[in-house]
């Protein structure tokens, strides 16, 4: 559980701070612009992007084969900017894991791993591999908002702790999800093509 | 009403493709054009209303090494609930060899219809086939009803593709899901042709991780979405 806790933690020194999971995109042409699209934008990444992640995280807790997992995440991730946006994340969280936890399983991830993968052999217990991942799906696309938009943090974090996380998580623990969403890969694609100034990866 | 339909072509020896097996069961009515050539070209018939509510329906199609089969629609779908409110289903499989080219018209989702479809491709090594999709949420004025659509690709077993859309939930509207656009339209080109990402605010094309490309279009009306579709 405190693994869970750390990794969930904003201050975990992964880098997943440098990723809005889309919202940067979808703020930039106006489609987040208040607490309301900001709640409708989180929902649907919640349900598509983060149910994927959290079905992935589970598997890899239950002990699944990792290869294998890797190349079926692939398969559910048309999108090359989000492809890359997840093994960064699982990269960063790799390189701080290998000095807090070092685990034999862990040596045993593919070089660049998908970061719900990283996340399932560290938490290393299903359903809360399944919630973190949920989670993170949701808090650093919130947390982008609050500085992109100056949207009210209070307001913001109300929104996270409405969210369907539990249930979301629940659900991933049950089958391999294989949902996508096709304008959170639309903005993934443009923000890659995006000239100007970024504030996030992704 | 529940139907199974079946296809098998495969490569003669003048290097035609040739329909060897049409098992149709009505509603899916595989209409073979009068010609001889390359390209086997079929046509898939809608010969009753369907899909109604508590349809179950299954179509199976096999091309042959050097084999190459055009399978194309004839009019768009509509997606209609039937008087006991049962779900309906689809499910079409593909085990290709040589190619295939499968041009479905749009398909209609009508308020209240409940459609569960699926798409299995296995293909093995040098084997192409190309997938088009194009779905409308509700005809005008009209909300859309459920419909879980899924495509899972895989080239000697290993995946290339697995996507599953749901449409006529809250994602409709939300901009990580549909964005509240009326028409989604997909295609899947799994072929050798390498084509670099590209797009504009709602399209793209992108390169999958195991080869082959994936072109997606969200618009507010079939034409813009065909037309972007088209020209990939």
């Amino acid at each position: 559980m405190l693994t869970a806790l750390i990794l969930a933690d904003s201050r975990f020194p992964g880098g997943g701070h440098v990723h809005s999971g889309g919202l940067e995109e979808a703020a930039a042409r106006g489609l987040v612009v208040d607490e309301p699209s900001l709640e409708s934008f989180l929902h649907g990444r919640l349900l598509t992007a983060g149910l994927l992640a959290a079905g992935f995280a589970a598997a890899a807790a239950r002990g699944e084969d990792l290869e294998l997992l890797d190349a079926e995440l692939d398969a559910r991730t048309p999108s090359p900017a989000q492809r890359e946006a997840s093994r960064a994340q699982g990269r960063g969280m790799l390189r701080a894991a290998r000095r807090a936890w070092p685990s034999a399983r862990l040596s045993s991830l593919p070089p660049s791993p998908h970061q719900p993968l990283v996340i399932g052999v560290l938490v290393d217990e299903p359903y809360e591999a399944a919630l973190t991942c949920a989670y993170l799906a949701v808090s650093g696309p919130a947390s982008a908002a609050v500085r992109l938009l100056g949207l009210d943090p209070f307001g913001v974090n109300a929104i996270v702790a409405a969210l369907p996380v539990e249930d979301v998580a629940a659900r991933a623990c049950k089958e391999l999800p294989a949902l996508g969403s096709p304008a959170l890969d639309l903005l993934a694609e443009a923000h890659v093509r995006r000239e100007g100034v970024r504030l996030f990866g992704s | 009403m529940k139907a199974s339909a079946r296809l098998v072509v495969g490569l003669d020896s003048h290097g035609n493709s040739v329909v060897r097996v049409l098992r149709s069961q009505s509603p899916l009515t595989l209409v073979p054009a009068r010609r001889v050539g390359p390209v086997a070209l079929v046509h898939l018939v809608s010969s009753v209303t369907s899909p109604l509510g508590g349809d179950a329906l299954e179509l199976s199609v096999e091309v042959g090494p050097g084999a190459s089969l055009d399978l194309r629609g004839v009019a768009a779908t509509l997606m209609l609930p039937g008087p006991t409110g049962l779900p309906s289903s689809s499910v079409v499989r593909f085990a290709v060899e040589g190619a295939v080219r499968y041009l479905p018209e749009p398909t209609v989702v009508t308020a209240r219809a409940r459609h569960t479809a699926v798409v299995e491709a296995e293909l093995d090594s040098h084997a192409e086939l190309s997938l088009r999709e194009v779905l409308v949420l509700g005809r005008a004025g009209e909300t859309a009803g459920t419909l879980s659509t899924s495509v899972r690709a895989t080239r000697c077993g290993k995946p290339l593709l697995h996507q599953q859309l749901i449409v006529g939930s809250p994602l409709d509207s939300s901009s990580a899901g549909l964005a509240g656009k009326r028409v989604v339209g997909t295609s899947l080109m799994l072929d050798a042709v390498s084509r670099p990402s590209d797009g504009g605010a709602w399209w793209n094309v992108v390169p999958l991780a195991a080869g082959g490309s994936l072109a997606t279009a969200l618009g507010d009306d079939v034409v813009t979405v065909t037309r972007v579709l088209d020209a990939i």
